[in-house]
């Protein structure tokens, strides 16, 4: 292999590993902090896509215009329904068990909603926007522009997020409620209010991955699942409720399918996806990066 | 004593049921059952033990594909054998490694390990047999087919219910509710987590195996489909699955409402499945049958005959 | 074009078509010419059925309506179409046909769409003696399955793959890579293909496959590019074709011939692509600068369904419709004598003349068709051309 098709493979390893850690995130909050098993994860990636794609579609805008919005908007649809159903689900739950698989059922509710909602919507037909799909080269390497952007902002997202945990008070609150739930509510930190504002976010960051993706790819209403199980082993790899582990799950995730498919065949990705998360559960049960 | 005849009685008409000659009443049964197989078969392992098990797509296909290989050469009862001997061998085999785990990352490996197979077999498929689909030109009568899924049911509710009452009933209760506990008491959760989990496996690759020929042409995306395990679930949760009516109760209720609204509203019905599901989640956490109607029914007595019933 | 307000339209239309398909509504003096189907409207069949296939469906009961109905013996009976949404799901498909076949006892079946679909189905037909009429299903397999009441319109691999392999032989292609999908329709049109490239001497430099629903084929296409190949073969379905097409394009892939094959066809295929779609090559077998009746189609179907018909598989459906509707004409309803007619009769279509083969149309030979300046152009057999092929593809 040349140097520079390493350096493209790399570079879109990149962005689906880019993509693959902003929905982890999110997904992470959600089930390290409240045991929400969200199954349903994937879909706010796919109404976050067709929001953008309507807007651009009624104003002629540029869909980065519409992104942050939608964002805002997803953010306070994950405050309805931790109001509506997942207080409900933590405060009746006996076990932490019992949460994991009933939140998954609801998880499984709210997929067959948000898909048939979107299916009535949106139709089953193929929609799609392509935004700044020219090439941009540097040299020899060759990248899309909407590509790059992509890689852009998902590793400002990623960053931002970590530093916000890191260095404020909240984010240390949030880290506290992720190492020791129960410790963190002795030494007083709300949970009632952190709790629903982590799902929300949850859910704003699956709708950013969403917008980013209505950029580049078709839309489907069915388009969010196989994010939701990228996820899945990403947030494995990295270990549950580690945020920085989550990261460096996803883009090894997608670095080792990109070079994968690079060696083998675009139909043997999801053998490697798989493959990967198997052997790392048999050999690190806790994730990579566990202690 | 009055349950099990009720449930002859059942299962006799059940089987009277192709003398109608109605071969749309009868499919609308056949796939009735279909479900309400792979849910108690579910229930048997994931109600006591609560491992959320998401492996039954995987099952069901390796025993459609047992039929779509071996259905030229074996006599039908051994084909649906070998479907649900298949189905088995990979839960053992998964189940030295998965049954390790525990919560969500039982259910998300469970799964993905399904997805595994169906990408494994399509390769194999594709690199050694040049074909991804597979098509069956002599297949069993609908009569044979809806018999043989209605045996498969009917077998899976007596090893429900008979292997609950017995010795790894019990211990697989107990590994539900507590397994260091259970392990001090002299169980060894992990064999008897493989047997419950392998008893399982054995009837969705049986149900696999019969369901095969209804297609005449199968291919992985269709047998290993996702929404197989995902109805089964809901079915078994939704019903309850610690109790064998819970999961036949579901089956019915689901069955019934899919066939009169899916056709006329598709999507609607799909959107009021998901606001059933988490209504019940959140209002039945045991299940339609593993709700405390009694308790409900009771005050109502005691109001209305001033005794209880 | 936003497609929502087209599906809720036509979804408004079946729902008034069912409603007055309840008793009490007829009003007819003759009893109407009851046509069962199941399209997918969602799923991921869905948007292939709603371009070549449903709206001909639609076409036609409108079109036969509007002339008073269908000819039976003498008498004129309105077409009376009973629609069911499939979801692409297979069991939904099956049940349905057994619903129509045996419970409604409907006066005809149309089949669904694709070939999965159609392996389900035309057994299901066969057994119950329902002539079923097929445009959209591609599979030697399902050919050789020898079912007598089953009929396909479409071409087969084996011709569609011979043409292509002659255009490549005679626009002095030498190396190719080929891209497949993973499945029954990946597999037969490569087990043609690769044959018949090395006749010609052709050598293949790359050949990979994907699986359904792929999301990214940007890092099969970087090794292609690699390889400087002078043709491209996708064997790909909508939308894998958009997506091979973009990536591409954003990568800098630019051989002097590019052929994706399903779904190029399409004119959503020419409008999301723009100007990359210029000089694409694909299954192609009409448009409407081919003949009078083609023109005529062309027209009556943008009339009716706002949108163009696929410049493939849509005529295949037409002339299927045609075939049934001059079979009914000739023979009324009988089923059995529908078949024997449908099996033995040289038929008049939109692509001209057709005739089985057992399961198989032989009228009609194997194309390929070219994006050139935004129309679809039958660029070979040269018997059959509209225009000469453009190569090398201007890749802008």
């Amino acid at each position: 292999m040349n140097f520079y098709l390493f350096i493209d493979l790399v570079v879109a390893g990149l962005v689906t590993g880019g993509i693959y850690a902003v929905v982890a995130l999110g997904l992470n909050l959600q089930y390290g902090l409240m045991r929400i098993m969200n199954i349903a994860h994937g879909e706010f990636l796919m109404l976050g896509a067709y929001l953008t794609y309507t807007m651009v579609k009624l104003t002629g805008l540029s869909p980065l215009w519409f992104i942050p919005p939608m964002m805002v908007a997803l953010f306070l649809l994950g405050l309805l329904l931790h109001r509506l159903i997942f207080r409900r689900l933590a405060a009746t739950s006996p076990t932490i068990e019992a949460m994991e698989s009933r939140s998954l059922i609801v998880g499984f509710g709210l997929m067959f909603i948000a898909q048939n909602a979107a299916q009535l919507t949106w139709g089953g037909g193929m929609s799609g926007q392509p935004y700044l799909d020219e090439a941009v080269k540097f040299g020899e390497v060759t990248v899309a522009a909407n590509r790059l952007l992509v890689l852009v902002v998902v590793a400002a997202a990623s960053l931002a997020l970590v530093l916000v945990l890191k260095k404020t008070l909240l984010g240390k609150a949030v880290r506290g409620m992720l190492q020791a739930p129960l410790g963190a509510m002795l030494v007083g930190i709300d949970t009632r209010r952190l709790h629903p504002a982590c799902f929300g976010l949850g859910l704003a960051l699956a709708g950013l991955a969403g917008g980013l993706l209505s950029m580049v790819y078709e839309l489907t209403p069915a388009m969010g699942e196989p994010y939701t199980i990228s996820a899945l082993i990403v947030i494995t790899l990295g270990g549950l409720g580690n945020i920085p582990g989550a990261i460096a799950g996803a883009v090894l995730l997608g670095l080792v399918e990109t070079f994968g498919m690079y060696y083998t065949s675009p139909s043997l990705k999801i053998l490697i996806s798989y493959g990967v998360l198997v052997g790392v559960l048999l050999l690190r049960p806790k994730g990579l990066f566990a202690r | 004593m009055k349950q099990g005849a009720i449930f002859l009685v059942a299962a006799l008409l059940l089987a009277a049921l192709p003398v109608l000659d109605s071969p749309f009443v009868q499919s609308m049964a056949l796939t009735c059952l279909m479900y309400a197989g792979l849910a108690v078969s579910w229930s048997m392992f994931s109600g006591p033990t609560r491992y959320l098990s998401l492996a039954t797509s995987a099952f069901f296909g390796l025993g459609a594909y047992c039929t779509a290989w071996g259905l030229a050469k074996l006599p039908w009862p051994l084909v649906i054998m070998a479907g649900g001997l298949a189905a088995m061998l990979f839960a053992l085999l998964i189940g030295l490694v998965v049954l390790k785990l525990r919560g969500a990352y039982f259910a998300v490996i469970t799964y993905g390990l399904g997805e595994l197979v169906k990408h494994s077999i399509t390769h194999v498929e594709k690199t050694y047999a040049g074909t991804v689909g597979r098509v069956m030109t002599e297949t069993p009568s609908s009569n044979v087919v809806y018999w043989t899924v209605l045996i498969i049911a009917l077998l899976a509710v007596f090893t429900y219910v008979h292997f609950g009452r017995s010795r790894y009933g019990h211990a697989l209760r107990g590994i539900g509710m507590d397994e260091e506990r259970a392990a001090t008491l002299g169980v060894n959760p992990m064999r008897v987590k493989l047997l419950g989990f392998c008893l399982s496996a054995w009837f969705a690759g049986a149900l696999g195996a019969a369901m095969a020929v209804r297609w005449t042409y199968i291919e992985p995306n269709t047998v290993f489909n996702p929404f197989i395990v995902f109805q089964t679930v809901l079915i078994s949760m939704v019903g309850g699955p610690l109790t064998v009516g819970g999961p036949l109760i579901g089956a019915l209720v689901f069955s019934l409402l899919s066939e009169f609204l899916r056709l006329s509203l598709p999507y609607l019905y799909m959107i009021l499945l998901g606001l059933l599901l988490i209504v019940s989640v959140l209002y039945l956490p045991e299940g339609i049958a593993g709700h405390d109607w009694r308790a409900l029914w009771a005050r109502f007595g005691r109001k209305r005959f001033g005794r209880e019933p | 074009m936003h497609p929502l307000p087209r599906r809720l339209a036509l979804q408004a239309a079946l729902a008034i078509a069912g409603l007055l398909a309840l008793p009490g509504f007829a009003v007819a003096q003759e009893p109407t010419i009851k046509v069962g189907y199941t399209q997918s409207r969602s799923g991921p069949f869905a948007p292939g059925a709603q371009t070549t296939q449903e709206p001909n469906y639609l076409l036609w009961a409108e079109q036969v309506n509007a002339a008073g109905g269908l000819n039976v013996q003498g008498k004129k009976r309105k077409i009376e179409l009973v629609g069911v949404d499939d979801r692409s799901d297979m069991e939904t498909i099956v049940r349905s046909y057994e619903k129509f076949m045996t419970t409604d006892k409907v006066d005809i079946v149309l089949p669904p769409w694709g070939t999965g679909a159609n392996f389900a189905v035309a057994p299901v037909a066969n057994k119950h003696g329902y002539p079923l009429v097929a445009p959209t299903a591609l599979s030697q397999k399902l050919v050789d399955m020898k079912l007598p009441y089953y009929f396909v319109t479409l071409q087969q691999p084996k011709p569609m793959m011979q043409a292509l392999v002659d255009m490549l032989a005679a626009n002095g292609v030498k190396t190719v890579a080929v891209s497949y999908m993973d499945d029954l329709f990946g597999l037969e049109n490569i087990g043609a293909l690769e044959p018949l490239l090395k006749d010609k001497g052709i050598q293949v430099l790359d050949k990979k496959s994907y699986p359904l629903g792929v999301k990214d084929l940007s890092t099969m296409l970087k090794g292609m590019k690699a390889a400087n190949p002078d043709a491209f073969i996708g064997i790909t379905y909508p939308p894998d074709n958009f997506l091979i097409t973009g990536q591409a394009k954003e990568i800098g892939f630019a051989p002097k011939i590019f052929y994706t094959a399903v779904g190029t066809a399409f004119p959503i295929y020419r409008e999301r692509m723009g100007k990359a779609s210029e000089g694409v090559m694909g299954m192609g077998s009409w448009n409407p600068k081919m003949s009078k009746v083609a023109k005529t189609y062309f027209d009556a179907h943008v009339a009716l369904n706002k949108k163009e018909p696929d410049r493939w598989a849509s005529a295949h459906a037409w002339a299927a419709l045609e075939i049934i509707q001059q079979t009914v004409e000739k023979v009324g309803l009988d089923r059995k004598a529908m078949r024997d007619h449908i099996a033995k009769t040289e038929f008049d279509t939109v692509l001209g003349k057709m005739k089985f083969n057992g399961t198989e149309e032989v009228g009609v030979p194997g194309m390929v068709g070219q994006w050139q300046n935004g129309e679809f152009e039958i660029v070979w057999p040269p018997a059959r051309a509209t225009a000469k092929a453009v190569v090398p593809k201007v890749w802008n």
